[in-house]
């Protein structure tokens, strides 16, 4: 066996360097920069002067209506979006863990969509869901189901169904892939002892499978909701934050701050979300920790 | 074996190389210039890469690198280049741009005295090159100024002259399947409502500071501002698709082509949209007056500047000259279906003719008044983001007209203060 010497450190040293280079500058940095002007008055207009000003652009944010529009609508865009795509990627999962002719090439064209640029996929679901030539008002005529044209992304009631629709069809696949490979770590004995002992198959899924993966689960989880609150491309393609903001969340309030030059403004929300990030991941964290002791 | 310290370092040293090395690359001698532009879309690049061949043609041992950023977030992306003040020497400034960019000190002052080219642009691409700070930070390459288009088999014998025969013709269309107007609720909704607004405050208003009247008050305080918003709202009520409320620029323009609305107000780029559409009984017309018979609209327009800081800047300016002579500026204007900024285009066919006309009307009626926006106040992009809230909010009901009048005139009062 080799000895770790000093040599050899300033060698392993050297190898993570690119890595951590790589990271601090285009990561940490970029955040920390943020994090700053979150303090100074930043105004695109003119930068020639950005004075720091304490509190100032946290106090602004925070006592526009529109900042807290956005956040309870944050709380449903996340929330629904999170439990179809769990509760459907879950389904899909189970499905393709069975072995059928071409499931390899199933798959593929399954997860095709988790590739694509959510920018993209909103223009997409913008044309899909437009009122007057959209292909989805379009089915539903004919299909009988509705007798006018619903006008999805006009109407404040709609639109948010119509975005978070478009969310869940994105992001299924994603649980469909995480699930499938906790799915594969299930040893198979296990089925094949309670089997033996004569457990039916709900019983099977319900003692051996889910036990087994409910780690992973409520990791994908944390990470799907964090991603998902992070998202805004979707909405950003399909309404912009509209009609009059009744489908803003968050991350588009922030980029409509950045869009009016407030860079300022942009960082105090930025780092707002972190905030509310972080709480919620020690708070999930914590509760779900719990959960596994007993 | 190599030392293996040797081989890492030389790795880490052209990884570093590659990642953060610029592209000032090429055969000693060589002067490469890069250009950034904004408003990108595929034909227009091809356009333009073919007037930058002609370019580099005539001037060997220069390459010019054009970069083509997506165009929604163009703007943010020249922004960000533009503030690590390296590698870019040509770029495409915007009316919207010009004031930040030049405040930040990223642009050139370009020389207007020495060039040939200087007088034989119009007095309209003079008066821009120079609007912003009383120098020329960049040559306008084309102006984009709103057009009423306007379907003629829809039962329409005569254009609308005003807003409130818009109104009338609007409703008498609207029927079933139909509508009468490609109302703008979604991004740049706003524009339209202060488009209104402004030609109902008539004569009084300052054309110069448009946002203003003459007597130093907003626009948006006068009851005629009220009269305006209302006539908005019924046009969105009863003259348009429901479905606009969320409606941007490609659903006004299909809407107009696919025969679901009769009439659309839009820049000339649509009248190639509409020509290839297939829809053949359509005509155009100057935009809508005010009841004392006033129309007023800011004409947008984008220009070439160079950056203060290029390594090349008689090269980039050279460019920057070539691109905005005669021949070059109204092959560009042709293909992108732009007013011209040259003199010798009033001698072209294309731009006397056909849809063209209603632009050659209004730029001889004296009561269609070109306006200056206040893009140089420092409130004017949050206005855009917030005003176009409020129109939202204002079609579905949500808020009344004083309140969202009231709203935007304490705005400008405000932005008043700050640039006094």
């Amino acid at each position: 066996m080799r000895t770790f010497t000093v040599r050899r450190a300033r060698f392993i040293a050297l190898c993570l360097l690119p890595g951590v280079v790589f990271v601090v500058l285009f990561t940490y940095y970029p955040m920390v920069r943020g994090a700053v002007i979150a303090f100074q008055r930043y105004n695109l207009f003119d930068i020639t002067a950005t004075p720091f000003v304490g509190l100032e652009n946290f106090r602004a944010v925070l006592a526009e209506d529109r900042f807290w529009t956005a956040l309870r609508n944050t709380g449903t865009w996340v929330a629904v979006s999170l439990f179809f795509q769990f509760l459907l990627g879950f389904g899909l999962a189970l499905l393709l863990r069975r072995h059928f002719r071409g499931r390899g090439l199933y798959q593929a064209w399954v997860f095709f969509p988790w590739a694509m640029s959510g920018f993209l996929i909103g223009l997409l679901w913008r044309w899909m869901f437009n009122g007057q030539f959209g292909v989805v008002n379009d089915l539903l005529l004919k299909a009988g189901l509705i007798e006018e044209r619903i006008g999805f992304l006009a109407s404040p009631g709609w639109a948010m169904t119509s975005v978070i629709v478009a969310n869940i069809w994105y992001g299924v696949t994603f649980f469909a892939i995480m699930i499938m490979a906790a799915l594969q770590s299930v040893p198979g004995e296990l089925y094949e002892a309670a089997a033996v002992d004569g457990a039916s198959r709900l019983r099977r899924f319900w003692h051996v499978t889910l036990p087994h993966i409910r780690p992973t689960l409520a990791l994908i989880v944390l990470l799907r909701i964090i991603w998902i609150l992070n998202f805004p491309d979707l909405i950003y393609a399909m309404t912009g934050g509209g009609p009059a903001g009744s489908t803003d969340i968050v991350t588009t309030f922030l980029i409509q701050q950045v869009i009016g030059g407030d860079y300022g403004r942009a960082g105090a929300v930025g780092l707002l979300v972190l905030a509310l990030l972080l709480a919620f991941s020690i708070f999930y964290l914590n509760a779900t920790r719990f959960e596994k002791a007993r | 074996m190599r030392n293996p310290v040797l081989v890492a370092t030389a790795t880490v040293v052209t990884l570093l190389l590659t990642g953060c090395g610029s592209g000032s690359s090429g055969q000693p001698g060589e002067i490469r210039l890069r250009m950034i532009e904004s408003l990108t879309g595929p034909e227009r690049t091809k356009l333009i890469k073919s007037l930058l061949a002609d370019f580099e043609r005539a001037n060997p041992g220069v390459t010019v690198e054009l970069i083509s950023p997506p165009l929604d977030s163009a703007d943010q992306k020249i922004t960000q280049i533009l503030q690590t003040k390296k590698g870019l020497d040509v770029l495409e400034v915007r009316d919207h741009t010009a004031k930040s960019f030049s405040n930040n000190g990223w642009l050139a002052e370009l020389p207007t005295t020495e060039w040939a080219g200087w007088p034989a642009l119009t007095e309209l691409a003079q008066k821009k090159a120079v609007e912003v700070g009383g120098k020329a930070y960049l040559i306008p390459y084309g102006f984009y100024q709103r057009t009423l288009f306007y379907r003629t088999d829809f039962g329409m014998t005569a254009p609308p002259a005003t807003w409130q025969e818009l109104y009338e013709a609007g409703k008498r269309m609207t029927t079933g399947d139909r509508y009468g107007y490609s109302f703008r609720g979604g991004k740049g909704g706003a524009d339209y409502a202060v488009m209104m607004i402004s030609a109902y405050n008539g004569d009084q208003l300052n054309p110069e500071k448009s946002f203003y009247l003459k007597d130093k008050r907003t626009i948006f305080s006068t009851p005629e501002a009220a009269q305006a918003l209302d006539l908005f709202v019924k046009i969105f009520k009863e003259a348009s698709p429901p479905d606009s409320v969320s409606w941007g620029y490609p659903e006004m323009v299909q809407g107009f082509t696919s025969g679901v609305t009769g009439m659309l107000i839009q820049d000339p780029e649509v009248i190639k949209t509409v020509e290839e559409s297939g829809v053949t009984a359509w005509s155009t017309a100057p935009i809508p007056k005010g009841p004392t018979g006033y129309a007023y609209q800011p004409v947008g327009y984008a220009g070439w500047g160079v950056t203060s800081f290029s390594e090349h800047p008689a090269e980039a300016v050279k460019l920057v000259q070539f691109l905005s002579e005669a021949e070059q500026s109204i092959a560009f204007a042709k293909g992108n279906s732009l007013i011209p900024i040259s003199k010798e285009a009033q001698n072209d066919p294309q731009f006397s003719q056909g849809a063209w006309k209603a632009y050659l009307q209004a730029q001889q009626d004296p009561k269609q008044v070109i306006t200056i926006r206040p893009v140089d106040y420092p409130g004017w992009s949050q206005f855009l983001v917030d005003s176009d809230r409020d129109v939202q909010s204002l079609i579905t009901g949500k808020k009344g007209t004083a309140e969202v009048l009231k709203a935007w005139d304490a705005f400008w009062v405000d932005q008043a203060k700050k640039v006094s």
